[in-house]
């Protein structure tokens, strides 16, 4: 595990990585500030190590998917050097990162909320239901498993709730959650009327026991605001 | 001038104390508050330095603040969210990327220059450069971190604050092909060479715009 600081939390947070000689952390694209000059970055699509050549296709077309669909970049860069070397990272929304150590777990987070991960951490989209679809903050989820570390990043400061029997987080404000979390996601209050009476859009309701990690701003909520102000 | 900076590291404001007499310069617009005895004088500098500045992302007219018949204060804030920092001029000078420039001292001289090697820096094709003796306060988009150059180092070219003149710097592909470098999504970064002080922020304002303005409808001409 590399040594690590986050500072300037939670507004502007920002993460120094040390890495051991050869080791690998690998960051969502875009998201370097500054480096050693000998730290080597290598560009990579965003799959499992171990896929093979339908794998990384499969890959390669779920992220054009998720590209299209949610916004987010498929290509992730590996970052190492067999010195060891220091990384500077950082997202490109102020907010947060909040670091978390996986030990053979599996953990969702939202689209957009992955920053870093170092070990050997596998990353998969999931499909987030029909449902999903009709929420603004993407229809996938990425699913990372393994062991490693994780950075991930929110929109405003982050929180961790414990789900003990059952939870409901507005989608806007997920940012991640333990997969032993069963979730459906649907309109608060039910039905139609509910989902534009309330003015919170979609929820997501989980069962079960585990963390949800919320963030407190919501990227949609922004946007929404920001439209009608726009001139024209 | 005394420069303290209060607010650290999101909602900076830069508070100016003025000797009887003594003048300060400011970018247009960043005044949030001053004494009653502080005077404002508008002034471009001439029209070609004024259109320099123009052109290098800053506003053409920069005001003057003068204490009269006693000390005299001055708040100064930047438009965005973020940090900023006091850099002493003298012994060192300091290059600022073309939107970081909030205030200085009048004896501090700062002026527009523009080169190719800027444009592709992200620092703009115009930068800042001071000249002089006493304080120039820098503000950035995100929070301001110091990074000393210690040999050499790789930057992104959207989170450059301010940097001292003698460090050297040639923008670089971020990795070894044209290709990898778009798709790394680093695209340029600025290699510095040298030993010396560089500040960087911990946000990218482009960076910033093209997450954001991915999500508005697309502008009507």
């Amino acid at each position: 595990m590399p040594n690590h600081v986050i500072k300037h939390q939670p507004v502007f947070g920002l993460l120094e990585v040390q890495l051991a000689p050869g080791e690998v952390i690998v960051a969502e694209a875009g998201a370097m500030v500054a480096r050693a000059p000998h730290v080597e970055m290598d560009v990579r699509l965003n799959a499992p190590a171990n896929a093979g050549f339908f794998g990384k296709l499969k890959a390669l077309v779920i992220a054009l998917i998720r590209k299209v669909v949610a916004g987010e970049t498929f290509f992730v860069n590996h970052f190492s050097s067999p010195h060891g070397g220091w990384v500077w990272l950082a997202p490109a929304l102020s907010g947060a990162i909040r670091h978390l150590v996986l030990q053979g777990q599996t953990m969702l987070f939202s689209a957009g909320a992955f920053l870093a991960s170092t070990g050997n951490v596998a990353m998969r989209p999931r499909f987030g239901g029909c449902r999903s679809l009709l929420a603004k903050e993407g229809a996938f989820f990425l699913e990372t498993s393994g062991s490693g570390e994780i950075w991930v990043t929110s929109y405003g400061a982050v929180e961790e709730v414990y789900c003990n029997g059952s939870y409901v987080v507005d989608t806007g404000h997920i940012v991640g959650f333990d997969a032993s979390l069963n979730y459906t996601i649907k309109a608060p209050g039910g039905g139609l009327v509910g989902m534009l009476g309330s003015g919170e859009g979609l929820v997501c309701e989980f069962q079960g026991q585990g963390r949800i990690l919320v963030q407190s701003r919501n990227l949609g909520a922004l946007v929404n605001w920001l439209i009608p102000m726009l001139p024209g | 001038m005394q420069v303290n900076i209060l607010y650290r590291s999101s909602q900076t404001i830069a508070q100016c104390w003025l000797q009887p007499g003594e003048s300060m310069l400011a970018e247009s617009g960043a005044m949030m508050g001053m004494s009653t005895n502080v005077q404002i004088q508008t002034q471009s500098g001439g029209m070609m330095s004024g259109l320099k500045r123009l052109f290098g992302g800053e506003s053409f007219f920069r005001n003057t603040f003068t204490a009269h018949g006693g000390n005299g204060e001055v708040l100064l804030t930047t438009p965005l969210c973020g940090d900023m920092v006091v850099l002493e001029c003298g012994r060192s000078q300091w290059i600022l990327q073309n939107s970081a420039y909030v205030g200085s001292s009048y004896g501090v001289d700062v002026q527009t220059q523009g080169s190719a090697k800027g444009l592709f820096s992200g620092a703009g094709l115009f930068t800042l450069a001071t000249q002089g003796q006493g304080h120039c306060i820098a503000g950035s988009f995100g929070a301001i971190e110091p990074l000393p150059v210690n040999g050499d180092l790789i930057i992104d070219t959207g989170h450059i604050v301010a940097w001292e003149s003698h460090l050297q710097y040639r923008v670089t592909k971020a990795t070894n092909g044209w290709i990898d470098s778009f798709l790394s999504g680093e695209g340029l970064v600025c290699h510095f060479t040298g030993q010396g002080m560089l500040y960087i922020q911990s946000r990218s304002t482009s960076e910033y715009g093209s997450t954001v303005g991915a999500l508005l409808p697309p502008r009507e001409n």
